[in-house]
């Protein structure tokens, strides 16, 4: 027999990490904000459709990510997408080096990831969810995810280890009150 | 009996542990068993998994950094918790909506034709909204967002009345939507708060012009469990309305 789910707790636990893949997929605090909203919302409207409470947290990022697409095709809003040259070699970035860089920084590099990879890192870093709850969310095989995991960090670890460069490469000023220090 | 070892290039491996959590979380899965063994007994392997590993985790945990608006919480759980009960199919909303506008052509309409004073134009109007909010199911909001601003952009765009000059203390609130209806002919729009005490501040409004007179009371009067409160602010009749208890609301209008 399905148990009842309890809502209070699920959004307790899960809220976090939705709206996180929600911010990487929407770029906007707000538009993050209402699309985790939704998706709660569609879970207390369909929770008796719920049979497996093991499901939920697949669920909730399978929905929030079809609620996602449902608006970008109604916006027909489509993303920007570069195109770049293959990645080869994956560079090693050093943990130092990756320190200097914030949340945004790391946002901002998922989101120039290329889109047939993107999504799938994006849930292995923000959902926490394992490489069949990604195929299952994402309704692909186990070896297209572990094939787009695999290309997709390729290309976050060169777009970061590109931003860490150009970092480097900038002159930053001291302030008035730094100067006064030495 | 313990499956047989199975030899798998450094390549393999590396494409299969790509896709073992940094958390260690899939330390159990037989999948990675042999890329895990393979790591262990290759130097050149066993450095380059220790590097991704570390790559992930602090990757996981810069975006772990990133929190969620104060307020989304208890948005979500004051949402969840007014939806309408019970509900399976999500076209019966919009029946219940289709059948209380339908009501109001039929029977309101003429009788505002027949009774046109402004206390009771404005009577019929408090009714029709009441009637509408405690429709069962309740009609569903056409943006759900926490954010004022927003719901008033959307209100605009919609060519709806929005809520003009609010007081400062009800900016302080997140909203829980917004939606607009059509009364008598008129457009209005009803913007809905979320009150400390997870109760909802719904605020009708629509323009003064739709009633040819007005007469409203200065202060709160209760209607089946309904506080009810009318301002007049710039040409826009303002309808104010929640169950949550008087002293709670007075802090907001």
């Amino acid at each position: 027999m399905a148990r009842e789910l309890d809502l209070e707790v699920i959004v307790g636990r899960f809220y976090a990490s939705l709206y996180r893949f929600a911010l990487s997929l929407t770029k906007s605090e707000a538009e993050a904000g209402d699309l985790t909203q939704q998706t709660f919302f569609i879970l207390a409207q369909r929770s008796h459709q719920i049979r497996d409470i093991s499901k939920v947290k697949c669920w909730l990022f399978t929905t929030l990510r079809r609620e996602f697409l449902r608006i970008v095709r109604t916006q027909t809003n489509h993303p920007h997408v570069e195109f770049r040259p293959e990645i080869h070699d994956s560079p090693s970035i050093s943990a130092d080096a990756l320190r200097t860089l914030d949340a945004k920084a790391v946002i901002d590099a998922l989101d120039r990831i290329e889109p047939t990879y993107r999504t799938a890192v994006e849930l292995f870093y923000l959902s926490e969810l394992s490489y069949k709850e990604i195929a299952e969310t994402l309704d692909i095989p186990i070896g297209t995810v572990m094939s787009r995991l695999s290309r997709g960090k390729e290309h976050l670890k060169a777009i970061l280890a590109t931003a860490i460069a150009e970092n480097s490469d900038k002159i930053i000023p001291l302030n008035r009150d730094e100067e006064a220090t030495y | 009996m313990k499956k047989p070892r199975t030899e798998i290039t450094n390549q393999t491996a590396k494409f299969l542990l790509n896709a073992y959590r940094p958390s260690g979380a899939d330390a159990q899965d037989p999948a990675f068993r042999d890329a895990l063994e393979q790591a262990a007994r290759d130097p050149e392997l066993g450095a380059w998994f220790k590097e991704q590993r570390g790559f992930d985790s602090m990757i996981a945990e810069k975006l772990s950094g990133i929190e969620p608006p104060a307020t989304l919480r208890s948005a979500i759980l004051a949402g969840i918790e007014n939806r309408p009960p019970e509900r399976r199919f999500s076209i019966r909303p919009l029946l219940a909506l289709a059948a209380v506008i339908a009501l109001s052509a039929v029977v309101v309409v003429p009788m505002l034709n027949r009774r046109n004073s402004g206390r009771q134009l404005v009577d019929q109007y408090r009714k029709a909204n009441l009637s509408m909010l405690a429709a069962v199911p309740a009609p569903q909001l056409d943006l759900m967002t926490a954010s004022f601003s927003r719901t008033q952009d959307y209100l605009a765009e919609m060519q709806a009345p929005c809520i003009p000059s609010p007081p400062a203390a009800l900016l302080g609130l997140p909203t829980a939507g917004c939606k607009t209806l059509r009364w008598n002919g008129h457009i209005l729009s009803l913007t809905c708060f979320l009150l400390p005490s997870k109760e909802l501040l719904h605020v009708f409004v629509i323009a003064q012009d739709a009633f040819d007179s007005i007469d409203i009371g200065r202060d709160f009067q209760e209607f089946n469990g309904w506080h009810v409160k009318f301002e007049l602010l710039n040409g826009m009749l303002l309808m104010f309305v929640s169950r949550a208890n008087m002293a709670e609301i007075k802090q907001y209008i």
